[in-house]
């Protein structure tokens, strides 16, 4: 069959490009690895060109791929996949990501971009960081391929076309039609990604995770070169850049899921949220360890074993995240794309590769021969660095049960109560690690008096130990280790604040790693207390008492509330007003009140939490949040009517006579008189209808009797029909549909609606206090880790 | 012995703890059989919805219960009270996960996880017509 209205050239275009990534990739590889070997300048120059080459592949998949979503070539399976014709083109981003080949070309895009960055500025070591790079380059680009090697499918191809490529759609009958392009359309956007956090977080985390190569690639390199030490100081920036980037990623992340998400909260310790922060931990300990490299030229064996954890971790959570292993763990993983096994073999790869070239040259590694002091800034810089390597390993050894379980044949699942279960580990080690934060700047390299050391940190002990109290006995505080770590924050937010104020003069140049430490502490602290003292306010107030079910099974923490009663809430009273549909959206309206000087309830503010409909991926309940400066009122639907209700009606017919009686649900009908002259005008009679009006005497229990008269009426001595009289609030309607000669009996249609019963919704609310913090925090952190990065590039040298 | 030394084996300690820690404080999954053998331990138990039995949630007598008939995967079937409200969409369940444990004869899940049809194997094509709204 001949089809029209394909846009077979865009997909030939796109493989043509992803044809040209790989070659110029291998060219790039080859040539910058033999200029290295060689020391020759026209290898060199091969090799940029072979970089440039593949960036113009990767440019040119990436403008391909985005056309094709934005003239919605729905023949195209990842078009189809991932958009429709209905989604609003601010979502257009998120499409292009959303599906494994998209990330992965996001990803290769971040690394064109740094790639073509460092040619310009590694100089040196321009050759054997860029074999690096550029041989990573060509795998990820492989992982596009799509195309099979003795029966195995080497990577996922985004320009396949649905009904040549895919053979199980081939046989749907819309493809029987030559012109079938114009009525295809995609399946859409899942409903969750459709938030504009999904816009800018894929990129940032991409841009992370992409900037952990530069140090690996300085790293490797230097091994090559046996050059140990010298690395150091061109990956210091970039692992900090990383630092940065990565960690501003993953909390957007954590932004997204508290706005859109309704598990409440910001961070769930999902397998997926933690296989992108257990880099950040070792990416950090790197970098500190490079400082001490830089000032005292030890850790030299730890800062390469640091360096290349953190790339592999990236690998493993890649392979965490896209294989399917996570399966049923996690709410966001992808599915497989049958890249399992690819995936596996990259990873073990660089894992051994790493292994392999430092247990190679780890006798070369310069070695200290003096001890350091213990009140030593590089001691407690390195101990901070082991806390977060045991910080790190007790999250992915958790989130990699279903590794364990696969390698090993063991049957571990993570507990139901999982966020209580990493907390209970992470808590005491974020103590420790506050503590280090606080005291490390104040710690001299080499050696510091202790006196000393107490003498600069009385202020800030004051400080924090008042903020502690005061925060303890206002929130009513009385876990002993929520109490250290809110301390040990308060104590590094001060103590840097102090540092740079008293130590550095208040010196912009000066100040990167003291308002980054800043960040951090107050990411802790906002953590911290806007988590453990988040108040679920939705308690169960109806009168079932669910604790005789057992203790555990309290799960109280979703209300019922029925349209327009007043429910007490917290430190509200709350009521639900009504829903609105709104296209795919059905906003709910609930308001909030207090009581007002005069004693009145006053509604403060009203949350629209709603619920989006997607009857192909589930209906998505989304939050509504109140913020306020010290705490957010966090709003979630769990359970409600989507529909308006169907209120069928119930028909019923009568015979009856007069004086008789018929009975409906709330209320009886007495058959009182016949009305031979009945107002013909008032229903719209004409003066030469037959017209025959039974009243009825209505009864109810609420009010008092009603009188209702439906008519029977002859037109033109040919056919008969009946004018009906109904009461709305009681539901009833009544027709008149004629007379039995036989029995002389009048017959009736009762028509009944179900009583209205009233609408409700079920929902759950949570204030957390204290979140700002934690959001401002990520900001100050960002911008203190730019700032140290500025500054340390431009000291050129 | 140096520092090092001694760092290097109090972080192999730590490690092994945190090892042993994680072990302890996971659970496991199981079938009804072994989880009804063991009352009032947490299991994850994984199965389908009998669609045939009644599920019942009345959120006017209480929001946080739902009950519901699940059959493992050995095609056990118990009642299951979920101390939840009920989840959006639990019909189209393909699979479910529960984390509970069995008490009095009935599995009392704190936690569910639903899988639901496949997103990306299901032939259904949609066209522009439908997809209006």
């Amino acid at each position: 069959m001949e089809y029209i209205g394909e846009h077979l050239l865009a997909g030939i275009i796109g493989n043509f490009f992803v044809s040209i990534a790989i070659a110029f990739g291998l060219l790039s590889t080859v040539a910058y690895f033999l200029a290295e070997v060689k020391k020759d300048e026209a290898w060199r120059k091969l090799g940029r060109i072979g970089f440039w080459g593949h960036s113009a592949g990767v440019l040119g998949i990436v403008i391909t791929l985005f056309m094709m979503i934005f003239n919605q070539y729905f023949e195209y399976h990842y078009v189809w996949q991932h958009s429709s014709s209905d989604m609003p083109l601010r979502y257009i981003f998120s499409c292009f990501w959303e599906g494994q080949e998209g990330s992965f070309i996001l990803w290769m895009f971040w690394h064109v971009v740094l790639g073509n960055i460092l040619i310009f500025v590694a100089k040196y070591w321009e050759n054997a960081v860029m074999t690096v790079f550029a041989s990573v380059q060509v795998i990820l680009a492989s992982m596009l391929l799509g195309i099979y090697i003795f029966e195995y499918k080497l990577g996922s191809n985004p320009f396949t076309v649905l009904l040549r490529d895919h053979p199980d759609f081939a046989d749907l009958p819309i493809f029987t039609i030559a012109d079938y392009t114009a009525n295809l359309d995609g399946r859409g956007l899942n409903p969750l990604l459709q938030n504009y956090w999904m816009t800018i977080h894929p990129p940032t985390l991409f841009l992370g995770f992409a900037s952990t190569l530069v140090p690996f690639a300085y790293a490797i390199a230097a091994l090559w070169k046996r050059e140990y030490i010298s690395w150091v100081k061109p990956a210091l920036p970039w692992t900090f850049f990383g630092i940065g980037i990565l960690g501003v990623g993953i909390l957007m992340g954590g932004a997204w899921a508290y706005e859109a998400l309704s598990f409440g909260g910001f961070w769930a310790w999902d397998p997926v949220e933690n296989a992108s922060l257990v880099p950040w931990l070792t990416m950090v300990s790197a970098g500190h360890l490079m400082l001490i490299q830089r000032k005292k030229g030890t850790s030299v064996l730890s800062l390469f074993i640091f360096t290349a954890l953190t790339f592999c971790l990236i690998l493993y959570s890649t392979f965490l995240t896209r294989s399917g292993v996570l399966g049923d763990s996690s709410v966001h993983a992808f599915t497989d794309l049958g890249m399992s096994g690819q995936l596996l073999f990259y990873l073990v790869f660089y894992v051994i590769l790493s292994i392999f070239l430092i247990a190679k040259h780890a006798r070369h590694f310069p070695n200290a021969n003096k001890e350091e002091s213990i009140w030593s800034r590089e001691f407690w810089m390195f101990i901070g660095a082991l806390f977060l390597f045991i910080s790190s390993f007790q999250i992915i050894f958790s989130t990699s049960f279903p590794v364990i379980n696969k390698v090993f044949g063991t049957n571990f699942a993570q507990s139901a109560e999982r966020i209580e279960y990493y907390n209970k580990w992470q808590m005491p080690l974020a103590i420790i690690i506050a503590l280090i934060v606080a005291i490390g700047q104040f710690l001299k390299y080499k050696d510091t008096k202790p006196s000393e050391l107490l003498k600069n940190l009385s202020i800030s002990l004051v400080l924090s130990l008042i903020i502690t109290v005061a925060t303890a006995v206002v929130m009513n505080i009385i876990n002993p280790f929520v109490i250290a770590l809110l301390f040990t924050s308060a104590l590094a937010i001060t103590a840097n604040l102090d540092y740079w104020i008293r130590i550095l003069s208040g010196k912009l140049r000066l100040a990167g790693p003291s308002i980054a430490h800043v960040g951090f502490g107050m990411i802790l602290l906002g953590a911290l207390i806007s988590t453990s003292q988040s108040d679920v306010i939705s308690q169960n107030t109806s009168l079932y008492d669910v604790s005789i079910l057992g203790e555990d099974f309290n799960n109280n923490e979703n209300i019922l509330l029925m349209k327009d009663d007043t429910l007490m809430m917290g430190d509200y009273f709350v009521s639900y007003r009504g829903k609105r549909k709104d296209g795919i959206f059905i906003h709910y309206t609930v308001d909030y009140m207090q009581s007002n000087s005069e004693g009145k309830l006053e509604t403060i503010f009203s949350l629209y939490p709603f619920v989006q409909l997607n009857p192909r991926m589930g209906n998505v309940a989304e939050p509504y949040t109140k913020h306020y400066l010290d705490q957010d009122v966090y709003t979630h639907i769990t359970y409600a009517e989507l529909e308006e209700r169907s209120n069928e009606a119930k028909t019923e017919e009568h015979s009856v006579q007069l004086g008789d009686t018929i009975f409906a649900k709330n209320s009886f009908l007495v058959l009182d008189s016949l009305n031979r002259q009945p107002n013909k005008e008032r229903v719209g009679l004409t003066e030469s209808d037959l017209v025959l009006g039974a009243k009825f005497t209505v009864y109810d229990v609420e009010t008092q009797a009603r009188l209702i008269e439906p008519m029977f009426v002859i037109r033109d001595r040919s056919f008969s029909f009946s004018v009906p009289d109904s009461i709305p609030d009681l539901g009833i309607k009544l027709s008149f549909n004629g007379i039995d000669p036989e029995t002389a009996s009048f017959k009736f249609e009762l028509e009944e609606k179900a009583p209205k019963q009233n609408e409700f919704i079920v929902m759950k609310a949570i204030v957390f206090p204290g979140i700002n913090v934690l959001w401002i925090g990520i900001i100050v952190m960002g911008l203190g880790t730019f700032l140290a990065v500025f500054n340390r590039a431009r000291r050129k040298n | 012995m140096k520092k090092t030394h001694i760092t290097l084996v109090v972080l192999i300690a730590v490690v092994v703890a945190v090892m042993i820690g994680a072990i302890n404080d996971s659970s496991s999954y199981a079938n009804f059989e072994q989880a009804f053998s063991n009352p009032g331990e947490e299991f994850h138990v994984v199965g389908k919805l009998a669609k045939d039995q009644e599920m019942v949630y009345d959120p006017l007598t209480n929001p946080d219960l739902f009950t519901f008939h699940m059959t493992d995967n050995l095609g056990e079937e118990h009642k299951v009270i979920l101390h939840k409200s009920k989840p959006q969409d639990f019909e189209r369940s393909e699979q479910i996960v529960l984390i509970g444990s069995a008490e009095n004869g009935e599995f009392h899940a704190n936690e569910i996880l639903m899988k639901c049809p496949s997103k990306y194997t299901d032939g259904e094509v949609k066209t522009k017509e439908q997809a209006s709204f």
